[in-house]
């Protein structure tokens, strides 16, 4: 799948904006804050009809104008396809070949998109609710009933906290059938969005464990593990799970009610990189850890392939000249001739020649783009 | 520039009303300018009625204008069962369908903590008042697919599994007359879980 023509308008700092690309690498070089990551947002925006930078569609529209509008035409396996997303002070809307989808999920999931930006590095080693969203964001691209009992999950958290809350604070009594009844829907939907979590973090690990195993020159046998916030295992499937975590959760349920918030479940769930069995958020090298992220986004890549039978759009934004030479070769051979690129970079310096040789330079300039030679 | 004030309460009269916004209640106050005074009375008038003369049925908490209600009065219909449902027009969408000859309750909304609706905010004890006696043999629950509805019917079924009295979930999953290719994913994964053998 790749992208063709893309036309902004609007849209943060540019006015408007047309480009055409080849299904190749096309490289964004330009000085700091004249537009790269924008356009890479614009991309992200296209496909997933929200940015990855700010949960406010506002701040998209261009400064004292009335809406935004990212449009795309596109070719995947089927053939054409035109996107498209207008953001105004009514909220957004969204086409697909020129028909308004009125739910989200209709136009997600029509063109994959996998990023790679800084803040990804810091997958191994930051908090656990960027790896939960990391889990979040690629399970939901390829599985959107995952998305479902994951908004479910959520919403019954809400309602169940609020609950504990007022118990605790000692405005409603503690109901015992309330509390059944609150812990029983919750653990409905935390055994599907657990179960799934466990079968998609073995896909990925078949994917990324070769892949980290080359980058690292066969020195390193990458694992992933999922750490449950209570006593589960992947070896449970939905009947068993829900059956543990009902008493997981008759364990803990009394200091729920004390501590007025829910203790256990996805929400508190976590994920650990293990490199030639050991631990690499305690004990990994910066390279390390490096490393594990990109096997991590390469691997989904793969697997997006695996899904839907098409290989994703990858964006690097600012990430190609923080990995040495030999990660950017296995990278590039890893996407060679199969998947459209986009990479920003304030210099070519730091960055492959081969990879340089092979594709599209566009230069930024204060939210004018051009294409060199 | 400032409207007349009968006109501008009238806009703010409207406004009130779900769904309403200042353009609308704006546009709907004029047009009511241009009725003639005979219509105006009398929609002012069903507006009053409609008010003063609907009461809560003391049974099935349905609006009546008669109490008991018209249906909980009916000697006709079935009093071993009762079909529970949030809100009165619930009520007036099962009777549409003419197949239901039972009795109904009202509860007029559904547990939802983040709104400071427990159960006792709804009309779940004056349910549990009327399975006193031995008449009634089943509850069907008919509260809306979605998380509040969903733990309101699960909290009542707790409640009332232990007398003995059979209690029952209404289906959801694909709409009758529906194309298979045309439902979403979710609609058919709950359809295919509620699957019954045939």
């Amino acid at each position: 799948m790749h992208i063709d023509q893309l036309t902004l308008k609007n849209y943060r700092n540019y006015p408007e904006l047309t480009l055409a690309f080849e299904n190749r690498v096309n490289v964004i070089l330009g000085e700091n804050a004249q537009g790269k990551t924008n356009l890479m947002e614009a991309v992200y925006v296209l496909a997933m009809a929200k940015s990855h930078r700010t949960p406010r569609d506002k701040e998209l529209i261009r400064w004292d104008q009335q809406f935004a509008k990212v449009e795309g035409h596109l070719t995947n396996r089927n053939g054409p396809l035109h996107m498209e997303v207008v953001f105004s002070n009514k909220g957004k809307k969204v086409k697909l070949n020129h028909i308004e989808k009125k739910r989200l999920s209709d136009y997600i999931g029509s063109c994959n998109i996998v990023m790679f930006a800084p803040e990804d590095l810091t997958l191994v080693k930051g908090s656990p609710q960027i790896r939960r969203r990391f889990l979040d964001m690629e399970m939901g691209q390829i599985h959107s009933i995952y998305l479902y009992h994951l908004s479910q999950y959520h919403k019954v958290l809400k309602q169940r906290n609020q609950w504990l809350k007022d118990i605790q604070q000692k405005k409603v009594k503690a109901d015992p059938a309330m509390l059944e009844v609150m812990t029983d829907q919750l653990l409905h939907s935390a055994a599907h969005v657990i179960t799934k979590r466990y079968a998609f973090l073995e896909k990925l690990q078949t994917w990324a464990q070769p892949i980290h195993y080359e980058i690292s020159r066969g020195r390193e046998n990458l694992k992933v593990a999922y750490n449950p916030s209570c006593n589960v295992s992947d070896d449970m499937d939905l009947s068993t799970m829900l059956i543990a975590l009902k008493e997981e959760y008759e364990k803990v349920q009394e200091r729920e009610m004390q501590r007025g918030t829910t203790l256990i479940g996805p929400h508190r769930d976590d994920l650990s990189f293990f490199v030639n069995e050991r631990d690499i958020q305690t004990y990994g090298s910066q390279g390390q850890q490096r490393t594990t992220a990109l096997s991590l986004k390469l691997a989904e890549i793969e697997l997006i392939k695996e899904k839907t039978g098409e290989y994703p759009i990858l964006l690097l934004d600012d990430v190609l000249s923080e990995l040495d030479d030999h990660r950017q070769t296995h990278l590039l051979n890893t996407i060679k001739g199969k998947v459209q690129t986009f990479v920003t970079t304030t210099s070519v310096e730091g960055i492959d020649h081969d990879m340089l040789k092979e594709a599209d330079t566009f230069y930024v300039e204060e939210g004018m783009i051009q294409k060199k030679g | 520039m400032q409207y007349p004030q009968p006109i501008s309460k009238l806009i703010e009269g409207f406004m009130r009303l779900p769904g309403i916004g200042p353009k609308t209640a704006a546009r709907l106050a004029f047009y009511v300018l241009d009725m003639k005074e005979d219509d105006v009375l009398d929609f002012a008038k069903a507006l009053v009625n409609a008010k003063r003369e609907l009461t809560y049925c003391s049974v099935c908490h349905h609006i009546t204008d008669t109490d008991p209600c018209r249906i909980c009065d009916d000697q006709g219909r079935d009093r071993s069962v009762i079909c529970i449902v949030q809100e009165s027009k619930d009520v007036i969408a099962m009777e549409k369908m003419r197949e239901y000859g039972g009795l109904y309750h009202v509860l007029h909304g559904a547990i939802s903590p983040v709104d400071g609706i427990g159960p006792e905010d709804i009309y779940i004890p004056d349910l549990l008042k009327r399975l006193q006696d031995d008449t009634v043999q089943e509850l069907i629950i008919a509260t809306n697919p979605n998380i509040e509805g969903e733990a309101t019917a699960m909290y009542i079924s707790r409640l009332v599994k232990p007398t003995g009295i059979r209690v029952t979930r209404i289906a959801h999953g694909l709409p009758v007359g529906g194309d298979l290719e045309y439902a979403d994913e979710v609609t058919l994964s709950k359809a295919i879980e509620g699957r019954r053998e045939l």
